[in-house]
């Protein structure tokens, strides 16, 4: 039988809650699939569209970008702008037919440990049928 | 290229119990850059330290890469080891491997292979580190508190007495705030101004601290350690130096307009002394009463002042300071009349908010301390006190609590029994909240000794009958409609931010929250700072409050604003935005989105202000033309660091 | 109506007064069907001057030249550069301003309204009449366009002419300009985004397939670019090693250059350089149709921009172009920006 299919994940987290809130996940040994590697920015302000991009041309089957509740960004309104800017971005890959599952953002709290959990699970059980990302790909 | 060393921890078998660690250093010391890779388990240990220090020396590394737990944890461990060993600390980063991997996992294999992509991401990541050092700022050892209430004349103090130079600027004409105007205080039933003055008194003979009363804010720029402030101070048309204080000015001065500190219950000249223990101790001409001066259309005062103390060429004055720290302590005002219409305040002399009747109950007040009627100098028999009046209201009013009413109403009941022996006090509340030392107490008293009948309901109408307040409610634990015929109403209302408060929120930068009230850094950890560095909160301006909860904050504000001012240079983290002149086209976008106002245009390039950056990034991520990024953490070692993470 | 003889006059009025170092605007092809841009210097040469629906270009984007210039310039002529704008034109105008990426009296806009009607469709106009060389183009007030060529006149809808942005304008009239000519009629369009909405009801994997083929034919020219006002940054992301290298730039710099985007044409470098681009110019694009008018391979590039035009509007309320004073859509934000799209 074939090998199952796991996803590549890249997720961009923000030093003060998600990064944090997965530091939690940690602490309380939750377990949760391993096809997220992380990479800690200062804020969720901080993250380009074009990273974003780079990361599905890439190879990346997936990609997430967590930072501080609304109202709760460390720096006090990054977060607000990267709603805007991720929004848009969003809209963008959908347009141009990637599957939504395959690019998702969220909020998550220092305190939110269980939710950071979560929502790696049901991001993998949701790319799992999708098989890879080739659409954007790069195969140079 | 750099010569990178990578060190990776067992944490016992925290981390070596899922992550194959002799894989990842095999796999590590293969990789571009990384001249030495070795595992050890435990390397926050001495040993372990002195592992990295020994392999930095031997192999000429110039860059390390820790496998670790959270940064939160060690980074700053790690960085000071690699500095013992000569290296520049910011040429030190950590990958974690324990709280965002062997602790979330279990199988080893797969486990392994994320930690060598986190691992390699941050090896990515410190090859483009460049060196750094702190940013040092000097500091001005002096400060500014805006606001002479309580908390402002407070803090000044704690500042002053521990050697500090103050500018303390208050607004109107004297220092004393709204605690000058109250009678007694729960839960002690001290005198408000016995216990006040002497601090006035302090404060005005205090080498280190330079009143400014008549005064505001006119504008603040520069950043923690070295603010300018400049600072209005409004003419008063009266020389303090030449005063005598003989009061012959108001008795010739022809205008009479509702007297602020009794709260309109009496009247004051147009040239007056906000009452008589006054800080600074003089008269003011207060120009919007007085009938003009340009061309001058009575000038009576002058040519009764002997002295020559009036001047009617008085001009408004800038003062410029250079401070160090700011506190900020505006404190409150009552909400507005206007906006109580419904319980006829304002509009029958005998309904009173709790501030006239703190004025009514005082010694020094309108009626010298007996509790009279404003309608008919009457004395009052039946009293009714209504509590939240504009508070816990969130549809018409205010959201919140104002949290002071309750004590204070309760210490209303016990003052007028005090005063009236024979009158009833009657009090409408939703409950009680007596939550501080001696609090409970103090309301029980007012219960139990002094009567105060406490009707559980809201008022539904008030209205003038007959010389009488009717006062129509219901009492919600009895279901029984209560009609009460009262002689005189006394309003608990909300407080408030005081006036203006948004208006120098906004020149001193800092957020008002949703009520309107200062914002603190943090509600629970960081409570007498505000978001901006250097600047503090005391008092009632970040949120109702009694005395002792203000005096308390005052003291924190003081004691915040002194680890600043003790300290020669401030040191700040130099992973700050720095612009590529070469790409950047002016277009300000970057500016705009800085919440630290730390970016300006300068000759049609961004440029940054260090000292001000926390290092967000936000302004990277908006720039179009990449001309803007933060040190160490720069577009190109993210990418670097998504290729690693993907295993390519 | 726009008078061609008020535009002459106002044009000579200006270079006469020395109002502006040179005027910028419209002049007959000698071969082609659309006119051209005219450089006009001397009052003499305001004859050359052309206005008609077939002024499509966007000379906004000439500006970018002229700041090159200027900077480069010793002791540059600070006198404004004469414009002729369209709506759309007028709203780059704006932007540019916005980004201040020029001053306000860098320039002198002759505002030309397009009342009612806009611009032809070169490629579509050449269906219609088969080669022959076009002497007029009116328009009958009606809805039609009266062509006259050495054959005579036809008479075409305009619907089956008209640039495609134009059909779906809803501001054909300048918005900021020194002198306007023509009315400020306003055209009532039922849904300006009918055509985005058309793609977007097609499936994912339908909206990937259209795509596809349309990306997989762009051979990286950079026509889309260099005729858009937009970009006129000097060293664009999507291909850093472009102006900003010089022969000063050491292989160190080199490497400091993100490689966002290979310069190879191949299909994921193609959608990440046309992904690049459309979110450098969400809330900046304007629609003037220049890069799809550019594109030599037919690629319908205003759908990215207007897809993203379509969402600023939607989701933050933002239309781009209308006031320079407002800051830029990424630069802003409200605190009820939806968030449903967040986990
Ligand atoms: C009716 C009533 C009864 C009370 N009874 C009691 C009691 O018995 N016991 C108790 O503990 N508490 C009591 N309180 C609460 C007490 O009054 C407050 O806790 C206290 O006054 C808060 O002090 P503060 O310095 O923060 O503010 P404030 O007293 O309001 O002082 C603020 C000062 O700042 C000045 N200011 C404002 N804006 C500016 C500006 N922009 N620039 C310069 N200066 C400015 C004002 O003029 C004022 O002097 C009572 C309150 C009320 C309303
Ligand atoms: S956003 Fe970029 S181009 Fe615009 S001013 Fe800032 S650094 Fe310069
Ligand atoms: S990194 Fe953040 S704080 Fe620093 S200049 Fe950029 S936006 Fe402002
Ligand atoms: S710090 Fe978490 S979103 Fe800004």
């Amino acid at each position: 039988m074939a090998e199952e299919f796991e996803p590549k994940i890249v997720a961009f987290l923000c030093k003060w809650c998600s990064s944090a809130g997965s530091d939690l996940a940690g602490v309380s040994r939750m377990e949760y699939p391993y096809n997220v590697v992380p990479i800690t920015v200062m804020c969720s302000g901080s993250i380009s569209p074009l990273y974003i991009l780079s990361a599905f041309s890439r190879g990346a089957d997936g990609v997430l970008v967590s930072g501080c509740h609304p109202g709760d960004c460390h720096y006090i309104k990054g977060n607000f702008y990267a709603r805007r800017r991720i929004a848009l971005i969003n809209k963008l890959l959908d347009f141009i037919g990637l599957e939504p599952q395959r690019f998702q953002m969220s909020w998550v709290s220092a305190a939110e440990g269980t939710k950071y959990t979560e929502i790696i699970k049901d991001f993998v059980k949701e790319l799992k049928p999708l098989g890879p990302q080739t659409k954007l790909g790069r195969d140079l | 290229m750099k010569r990178t060393g990578v060190f990776i921890c067992h944490c016992g078998i925290n981390i070596a119990g899922t992550v194959d660690v002799k894989k990842v250093a095999k796999e590590l010391s293969n990789h571009t850059g990384v001249v030495h890779s070795e595992e050890y388990i435990y390397m926050c240990s001495d040993p372990g330290q002195n592992l990295i220090i020994e392999a930095i020396k031997e192999n000429q590394l110039d860059s390390v890469v820790v496998a670790c737990c959270s940064p939160t944890l060690h980074e700053t461990t790690f960085r000071n080891t690699v500095k013992s060993a000569g290296i520049n600390p910011f040429q030190c980063e950590i990958a974690n491997i324990r709280e965002q991997c062997s602790w979330v996992h279990k199988d080893m294999e797969k486990a392994t292979e994320k930690a060598i992509k986190l691992t390699k991401s941050a090896v990515e990541r410190v090859h483009r580190n460049e060196s750094l050092d702190p940013i040092s700022i000097p500091v001005t050892r002096r400060a500014l508190v805006v606001g002479g209430g309580i908390a402002g004349i407070q803090s000044a103090l704690d500042l002053a007495n521990s050697g500090y130079e103050v500018i303390l600027v208050e607004r109107s004409p004297s220092i004393g705030g709204h605690m000058i105007q109250l009678s007694e205080t729960f839960p002690t039933l001290d005198c408000s101004q016995c216990i006040l003055t002497p601090k006035m008194v302090e404060v005005s003979k205090h080498p280190k601290i330079k009143l400014l009363t008549y005064s505001e804010i006119q504008d603040i720029s520069g950043y923690v350690g070295n603010f300018k402030v400049k600072i209005l101070k409004k003419p008063t048309y009266v020389d303090p130096d030449k005063c005598t204080l003989c009061d012959e000015c108001t008795k010739v001065c022809p205008v009479v307009v509702p007297n602020e500190f009794d709260l309109g219950l009496t009247g004051r000249r147009a040239v007056y002394m906000p009452f008589p223990q006054a800080i600074p101790a003089t008269y003011t001409l207060d120009i919007k009463s007085c009938p003009g001066l340009l061309p001058i259309a009575c000038g009576k005062c002058a040519d009764v002042c002997e002295p020559e103390a009036i001047d009617y060429d008085m001009k408004p004055e800038i003062v410029e300071e250079e401070v160090g720290a700011i506190i900020v302590a505006t404190g409150f005002d009552l909400y507005d009349k206007e906006l109580m219409a419904e319980y006829g305040h304002g509009k029958y002399a005998d309904v009173l908010d709790g501030l006239q009747f703190e004025r009514l109950c005082s010694a020094s007040g309108p009626t010298t301390g007996k509790i009279l009627r404003p309608s008919d100098h009457k004395e009052p028999k039946e009293v009714v006190f209504i509590q939240c009046v504009g508070s816990r209201d969130p549809e018409l009013h205010c959201a919140y609590c104002s949290k002071i009413c309750c004590m204070y109403t309760a210490k209303h009941a016990m003052l007028y029994k005090h005063h009236v022996p024979d009158g009833q006090a009657y009090i409408f509340y939703i409950d009680i909240r007596s939550g501080g030392k001696g609090y409970e107490e103090f309301v029980q008293r007012a219960v139990e000794e002094d009567g105060a009948l406490y009707l559980r309901g809201k008022v539904s109408k008030i209205f003038e009958d007959k010389g009488k307040i009717k006062v129509w409610g219901v009492d919600t634990l009895s279901g029984k409609d209560i009609e009460i015929d009262a002689d005189m109403v006394v309003l608990a209302t909300a407080m408030r931010p005081s006036e203006g408060a948004e208006e120098l929120a906004k020149k001193l930068k800092i957020a008002l929250d949703k009520d309107g009230f200062l914002s603190e850094a943090h509600p629970k950890l960081r409570p007498v700072e505000s978001v901006t560095p250097g600047m503090f909160l005391a008092g009632a301006a970040q949120a109702p409050k009694d005395i002792p909860e203000a005096v308390a904050q005052a003291s924190g504000a003081a004691a915040k604003a002194i680890a600043i001012l003790s300290q020669e240079r401030l040191f700040h983290a130099p992973t700050v935005a720095k612009v590529n002149v070469n790409l950047c086209t002016g277009c300000g976008m970057c500016v705009h989105v800085c919440p630290y106002d730390s970016l300006s245009l300068k000759d049609g390039k961004a440029e940054v202000n260090e000292v001000l950056c926390e290092g967000c990034g936000t302004c990277s991520a908006t720039c179009l033309r990449a001309a803007i990024e933060v040190k160490n953490l720069t577009p190109l070692q993210v990418n670097e660091m998504i290729g690693a993470s993907l295993g390519g | 109506m726009v008078s061609l003889e008020d535009l002459k006059k106002e044009a000579k009025q200006i270079l006469k007064e020395n109002k502006v170092k040179y005027i910028i605007g419209y002049k007959k092809s000698t071969n082609g069907l659309m006119p051209v841009p005219a450089f006009i210097k001397e009052p003499e040469e305001v004859e050359k001057l052309v206005w008609d629906p077939t002024c499509v270009f966007n000379l906004t984007r000439y500006l970018v030249d002229e700041k090159r210039r200027k900077t480069k310039e010793k002791e540059p002529d600070e006198r404004p550069v004469g414009l002729v704008v369209k709506g759309c034109d007028s709203r780059a105008i704006n932007i540019l301003l916005q980004e201040k990426f020029i001053n306000r009296e860098d320039v002198y806009l002759l505002g030309v309204s397009c009342e009612n009607t806009g611009v032809l469709d070169e490629k579509k106009l050449t269906k219609k009449i088969k080669g022959e060389k076009v002497k007029k183009v009116e328009f009958d007030e009606k809805d039609n366009f009266i062509i006259t060529t050495q054959e005579g006149k036809t008479k075409i809808p305009a619907k089956e002419i008209l640039a495609n942005r134009c059909l779906e304008c809803k501001a054909n009239f300048p918005v900021i300009y020194d002198v306007l000519l023509g009315e400020k009629a306003k055209r009532s369009i039922d849904n300006p985004f009918e055509s985005i909405e058309k793609i977007e009801s097609l499936s994912t994997e339908e909206r990937w397939t259209f795509w596809k083929k349309q990306l997989d034919k762009c051979i990286r020219c950079y026509a889309c670019r260099s005729v858009c006002p937009m970009c006129y940054c000097d060293e664009c992301v999507a291909d850093t090693i472009s102006f900003a290298v010089t022969a000063d730039t050491t292989a160190e710099e080199k490497a400091q250059k993100i490689k966002w985007v290979e310069k190879s044409p191949v299909s994921s470098e193609n959608f990440i350089y046309h992904m690049v681009r459309a979110i450098h110019l969400a809330g900046r694009c304007i629609d003037c149709g220049e890069c799809e008018r550019a594109c030599p391979l037919d690629i319908p590039l205003r759908f990215l921009n207007r897809k993203l035009e379509k969402e600023a509007k939607e989701l933050f309320g933002f239309e781009a172009g209308f006031d320079p004073d407002q800051p830029s859509l990424i630069s802003c934000f409200k605190d009820e920006d939806p968030e449903d799209f967040i986990r």
